[in-house]
């Protein structure tokens, strides 16, 4: 299955201006790269992964600053609502 | 009242710099089509060289400065796309080379080669970045640099393009603009890797076709 495909199923949605896998519910963002780079199998265990969904996981290859994060979070939570 | 944001800044910037911008494309496309007319007088019935240009759009530069800002310094695209409140002063869209363009389109490859010879013998010192693939091989001639007169501050850059995969990267662009990213994942690369194999083909196919031929 396509890595797409996985992330679909899952309930990932793709949001195109900042080209990552959102899954709002789950609160975990995947930037295409991380995707790109990491095996299917690793994917699922990411996705699988118990966070407590209060605060977002971001899974990147090079993990965003404080700050990015912030921002990141500011956008993502203005989709939610 | 909202917030200034740094795409907000990053925009006032470029709409001061767009007359600027402007001048450079136009002197860029003006040198380019003046030194490529001896060319264009000597083509053949089945040749072609045909110039275009363009101004990078705002948006356009805006998105190319939140995914490339990491590039200079680390080789990587920036996750997430998102412009770092703390790294403000780093954002500018003169870190762009690429916002007044000129692309060449060229059939056969040989003329190719010509017009690449006749424009370095001109702006001999600009900058050579050349489009490669992903195996290293170069597929366009590209340079980069500034026009006389035109300004000291703004870059332009021309291309010189096979003419099938020149095509080819047009109908993708628009087809892809959106989902740049996407496009360049690895699965897209891959098949991009296959049409521009295929069209280079194609294109030795004719000019070997003609060659026998004439």
């Amino acid at each position: 299955m396509k890595k797409s495909d996985i992330l679909w199923q899952a309930n990932y949605r793709y949001n195109f201006d900042r080209d990552l896998y959102v899954n709002e519910m789950a609160k975990k963002a995947f930037s295409l790269e991380f995707v790109d780079d990491h095996p299917e199998e690793e994917l699922r265990q990411h996705i699988l992964e118990n966070t407590d969904a209060k605060e977002w996981t971001f899974y990147f290859n090079f993990p965003p600053s404080d700050s990015v994060k912030r921002e990141l979070e500011k956008d993502l939570e203005s989709v939610r609502r | 009242m909202p917030e200034r944001t740094i795409e907000d800044r990053l925009r006032e910037e470029y709409f001061d710099l767009l007359p600027e911008i402007r001048r450079v494309v136009w002197q860029l496309e003006a040198e380019i089509r003046f030194l490529t007319l001896p060319i264009l007088h000597r083509l053949q019935a089945h040749e072609q060289l045909v110039v275009k240009s363009r101004v990078k759009d705002c948006e356009s530069a805006l998105k190319t400065i939140a995914r490339d800002a990491d590039k200079k310094k680390e080789d990587r695209r920036s996750e997430g796309r998102k412009f770092d409140p703390e790294r403000s002063s780093e954002y500018s869209v003169l870190t762009l080379p690429d916002l007044a363009g000129v692309r060449v389109l060229v059939f056969p490859n040989s003329r190719l080669i010509e017009v690449d010879t006749a424009l370095r013998a001109r702006l001999e010192n600009w900058e050579s970045k050349p489009v490669k693939d992903d195996d290293g091989e170069v597929l366009a001639p590209k340079y980069h640099g500034y026009c006389e007169g035109a300004s000291s501050k703004i870059r332009g850059e021309y291309q010189i393009v096979p003419m099938l995969l020149g095509l080819f990267w047009e109908v993708e662009h628009s087809a892809m603009y959106k989902f740049r990213a996407v496009a360049n994942s690895k699965e897209m690369r891959g098949r991009r890797a296959d049409v521009q194999k295929a069209l280079a083909s194609f294109e030795a196919g004719i000019e070997s076709f003609i060659r026998s031929k004439s």
